[in-house]
């Protein structure tokens, strides 16, 4: 399934609001919430984390995973917090507002 | 937030410390998911890259990187391009610092632009000067400008401490506002205020900063001392600053005085600012916000009707004028206008010239590179990519050249400095290298980049990669490229002959005006001007003081002959006289001519040798009470009463209603402001019957006129201690400096520029005829093998070299159709149509072009058939 344009940034925010993630596990945790749904491509993520972190709505820093082996993690800022309120409002009030237009699915008459 | 993190990563420490990380992350996220599952790295840390957001700069580093890398493969290529851009900016640079002290250098005043000149202007004079009454009632009435300041420029009699003996030193006498319309606020103490500005004030000055530093050695408790000014005593009150010198170009006033004191200082006995006849103020004006140049000179020109039905005497036919600085020095020095442009446009054709050159080194080069150019643009480079690494190698090349052009103009400008005036006190030429002329360098530079740079560029770009690979190195379309470089180097040779043969006529000018006699004596001649007035003399104690200094000198040993006169030909320092010529109409509106003129006496024309032609020369009987006489030259006779005998003809002097004298002699026309000046009119009257204030005394030397120096000076000190004695030197050092010095070095400035543009124009013509030579080595081979001799391969190449020279030769001849007369314009009455520098030059041209094609020719035949059909 393709993403909407701007979704990445917002899915990125929701899933390090659970804790902390390296930039594999963040495209291995959009995956699975999602039931193999979303498939994103990890050459496409790491650019969009790079781009948040300028942004000063992620940090990163190295640590050493439960396997024993050095990753960079990155977690939510103060500011990404609030970034990941208002997309989530800004995301709830355009889901409804499509939602409105399209109604139930529609039958298939055959 | 965003902001600053970006600009963090414009440092390249940084840049590489992100680098290093994103790899090390990378690396190590591979490690626990493998390759496969990440996919395309380079291209996710690529665009990691561009989030940085200074990719662009990035690659501008590398463009210049790798030019570099490419110039330091071919040293001797960026030499020669190097040094040609140098030479033509060193030139174009230390021309626009003569330009700019001479005419363009905006005032040292605060938003100069804003600055304008108002003049008061009649018929017979666009440039006179303003009246104080007039200016008082402009002041008042106007509501064009927000501020207007007057100013006159004066020589005074100035003593730094009372023990100090008076040196004469340029000062300015300037409204109480002077400052504060300049914009310019003092260094130290105060400006004037409104009320120190009257004639009952106290004796108030400003000194500038030079004057400050030299006798006070800058110390700040200047302030509050006084000076000695024409007798008066002074308080100083304030330095100006050292970037304020005045507003004038060449003079630079030591001292700035109220003009309430000219009375005063002057020691007349009506207050001259109470004269509305009394034109000699210069009005400087700021243009309130929102009013136009237009405008303004619409409200004056009202302004100057309504003073003009008040005052009828002294105002009839007067208007006033509000011109730009600029404007004011362009329309009041047009000789000077004359000079610049013609110097201005010699460099401009030495730096295409140059441009050529080095045009042509980048075309040879492009075609060298056109195999690496195009495989730069089949592993997909794109055009625009490609351009702009040609460009950036341009640019680098033109900068390298304005930065280097920078000694060839500060050697030049130290030439120039040398160019002086002679006179005391004296005037500044400020010749100078400042951050005008760095900026002038640089975008000559840039503009001379675009010129030499796109072309090639863009040749390149247009390359055909597909038959540049396949031919090895030698696209197609050669015709075509030949063709390009063929114009570029005949037009070299056209524009070095327009060059040298200006180079030529100065020659031929400097030499007539070696040759030209100066229609006086200068050998064994001193001169001495000193200043009784400053001392509050009265008019007879003048005339008392200089019969009793001339009976003195004529007591001293070793003197021939002395004479008076008002002023000194060829002196830098003119005067002029008003005459109204019996029975000479003159045009609409005039009703009198200013021309040069001068109060002599009886022994002038015998001591200084000046011929008088017809008639008689003026006697002893000549003075006050008897019939006023006046002699002529050749030339007023010629101009005011063609055809006519000039002998017992009229004059009246300073206006239609002045004293009418008779002229009673003929002299032979001289040279007064210049050698070479077009032959000027020139009045002569007795000193007898029209004293003056100041004059310079001529003395006759039997033996050194340098000897007499000091028995000069003690025979004035003997008379009175505090008479300023100045300009006392040898007749024939002024002479000298005005003769030969400025030309000399303007003919040297020329001549050099004529060398370098024949020196470029060869080294383009070799360049070209070599490169052929080269492109051609298998042709040549291949003549020599089926028996073409030596001199058939010489000659064969010496053709082409001939022809291109015999064409840019055609071309120049055509150019210099157009550029005889304004080159004549800027030497006026030299002479300079010389018809052996139009044929020597296109000589001297056709044998250097032989030579510069010979030594590649020479080449050519000296090639082994065999080794050059080998040589694929």
């Amino acid at each position: 399934m393709d993403l909407l344009q701007g979704t990445l940034d917002m899915l990125v925010l929701r899933t390090l609001r659970a804790g902390s993630l390296h930039g594999y596990g963040i495209a291995k945790s959009i995956r699975s919430t999602s039931n193999e749904a979303l498939d994103i491509e990890f050459g496409s993520l790491y650019p969009a984390l790079k781009r948040l972190e300028l942004k000063g709505w992620i940090a990163s820093g190295w640590e050493t995973s439960k396997h024993n082996r050095r990753a960079k993690y990155y977690k939510l800022t103060a500011a990404g917090r609030k970034q990941l309120v208002q997309e989530h409002s800004k995301w709830t009030g355009f889901v409804s507002a499509v939602g409105l237009i399209m109604g139930a699915a529609p039958e298939v008459k055959g | 937030m965003m902001l600053w993190n970006r600009l963090k990563y414009l440092w390249p420490a940084r840049r590489r410390r992100e680098e290093r990380d994103m790899r090390e992350e990378l690396e190590s996220l591979t490690a626990i998911a493998g390759a496969k599952e990440l996919g395309n790295l380079t291209l996710a840390m690529e665009d990691v890259r561009t989030t940085w957001g200074w990719t662009w700069l990035e690659s501008i580093f590398a463009d210049i990187r790798y030019s570099l890398r490419a110039m330091r493969r071919q040293p001797a290529f960026v030499t020669v391009a190097v040094l040609s851009l140098a030479l033509a900016i060193g030139a174009n640079s230390a021309i626009f610092s003569f330009a700019d002290a001479v005419l363009l250098r905006p005032l040292a005043v605060k938003d100069p632009a804003a600055l304008f000149d108002v003049t008061s202007t009649t018929p017979d004079n666009p440039f006179e000067g303003m009246s104080f009454p007039d200016y008082r009632d402009l002041l008042e009435k106007n509501r064009s400008f927000s501020g207007l300041a007057a100013d006159r420029l004066t020589t005074l009699a100035v003593a730094a401490n009372p023990a100090a003996p008076a040196r004469m030193c340029f000062a300015n006498l300037v409204s109480d506002n002077f400052f504060s319309v300049a914009g310019v606020t003092t260094s130290a103490g105060r400006a004037f205020l409104p009320e120190e500005a009257t004639s009952s004030a106290q004796p108030l000055a400003i000194v500038s900063d030079d004057f400050w530093q030299q006798n006070y050695a800058g110390d700040r408790s200047a302030i509050g001392r006084s000076l000695r000014v024409n007798g008066i005593v002074f308080t100083i009150i304030g330095v100006a600053p050292p970037s304020f010198t005045g507003l004038d170009r060449f003079i630079r006033p030591s001292l700035f005085v109220p003009l309430g004191m000219s009375q005063r200082l002057d020691g007349e006995m009506a207050d001259p600012l109470e004269d509305r006849g009394r034109h000699d103020l210069v009005v400087k004006g700021r243009l309130s916000p929102g009013v136009s140049q237009k405008s303004a000179r619409a409200e004056l020109a009202i302004i100057g009707a309504a003073l003009e039905r008040e005052y009828v005497k002294t105002n009839r036919n007067r208007h006033m004028s509000v011109r730009t600085e600029l404007q004011r020095r362009m329309q009041q020095t047009p000789q000077l206008l004359a000079i610049v442009k013609m110097l201005m446009g010699l460099v401009a054709l030495i730096l295409v010239i140059a441009c050529s050159n080095v045009a042509n080194l980048l075309l040879a080069r492009a075609r060298a590179r056109s195999r690496e150019i195009a495989i730069r643009l089949s592993i997909g480079a794109g055009r625009g990519r490609v351009v702009r690494q040609l460009m950036t190698e341009s640019l680098i090349l033109a900068i390298a050249g304005g930065l280097a052009g920078l000694f060839f103009a500060y050697g030049g400008i130290r030439l120039l400095n040398t160019m002086s005036v002679p006179s005391d006190p004296p005037f500044v030429l400020g010749v100078q290298l400042d951050w005008r002329v760095v900026e002038f360098s640089l975008l000559v530079a840039l503009v001379s980049c675009l010129f030499f740079g796109l072309i090639p560029a863009w040749q390149t770009a247009r390359t055909d990669f597909v038959s540049a690979l396949k031919a090895g190195g030698e696209a197609a379309h050669g015709k075509v490229h030949m063709f390009g470089r063929d114009v570029l180097v005949t037009g070299q040779i056209s524009l070095a002959m327009v060059v040298l043969i200006a180079a030529g006529m100065f020659l031929a000018g400097f030499r007539n005006m070696l040759v030209m006699p100066p229609e006086f004596r200068t050998d064994h001649l001193i001169s001495m001007d000193t200043a009784p007035a400053v001392l509050h003399y009265s008019p007879n104690e003048i005339k008392a003081f200089y019969r009793r200094l001339v009976d003195r000198v004529r007591t001293i040993p070793g003197v021939a002959g002395v004479a008076m006169t008002e002023a000194l030909p060829l002196s830098p320092a003119q005067t002029i006289i008003t005459v109204v010529p019996e029975g000479y109409q003159f045009p609409k509106g005039r009703e009198k001519e200013i021309e040069f003129g001068a109060a002599v006496d009886a022994g002038y024309f015998s001591t200084l040798n000046v011929e008088i032609q017809r008639g008689r020369a003026f006697t002893a009987d000549d003075r006050t009470g008897s019939r006023r006489v006046v002699i002529v030259n050749q030339q007023f006779a010629k101009t005011y009463w063609p055809g006519q005998d000039p002998i017992g003809k009229r004059i009246r002097l300073d206006s239609p209603t002045g004293p009418a004298a008779e002229v009673v002699g003929v002299a032979k026309t001289g040279h007064y402001l210049a050698v070479n000046e077009t032959p000027a009119p020139y009045v002569y009257v007795p000193y007898e019957q029209n004293p003056r204030s100041q004059i310079t005394l001529v003395v006759q030397s039997v033996g050194d006129a340098v000897s007499l120096a000091k028995p000069l000076r003690e025979a004035v000190r003997s008379i009175d201690g505090n008479v300023p004695v100045f300009n006392l030197r040898p007749v024939a050092t002024l002479y000298e400096s005005r003769v030969t010095d400025t030309w000399l070095q303007f003919f040297q400035m020329v001549g050099t520029m004529g060398f370098i543009g024949l020196a470029l124009a060869t080294t383009g013509l070799y360049g070209l005829v070599a490169y052929t030579v080269n492109r051609r080595v298998k042709e040549f081979g291949i003549r020599v093998a089926i028996g073409a001799s030596r001199r058939d391969v010489v000659w064969f190449v010496e053709r082409r070299g001939l022809i291109l020279a015999v064409v840019g030769i055609a071309a120049g001849g055509v150019l210099m159709a157009v550029a005889a007369p304004l080159l004549a314009a800027s030497f006026p009455g030299l002479g300079v149509s010389s018809p052996a520098v139009y044929a020597l030059v296109p000589l001297a041209l056709l044998m250097v072009s032989a030579v510069a094609s010979y030594v590649p020719a020479r080449r050519a035949a000296g090639l082994d058939p065999v080794r050059a059909l080998r040589n694929e």
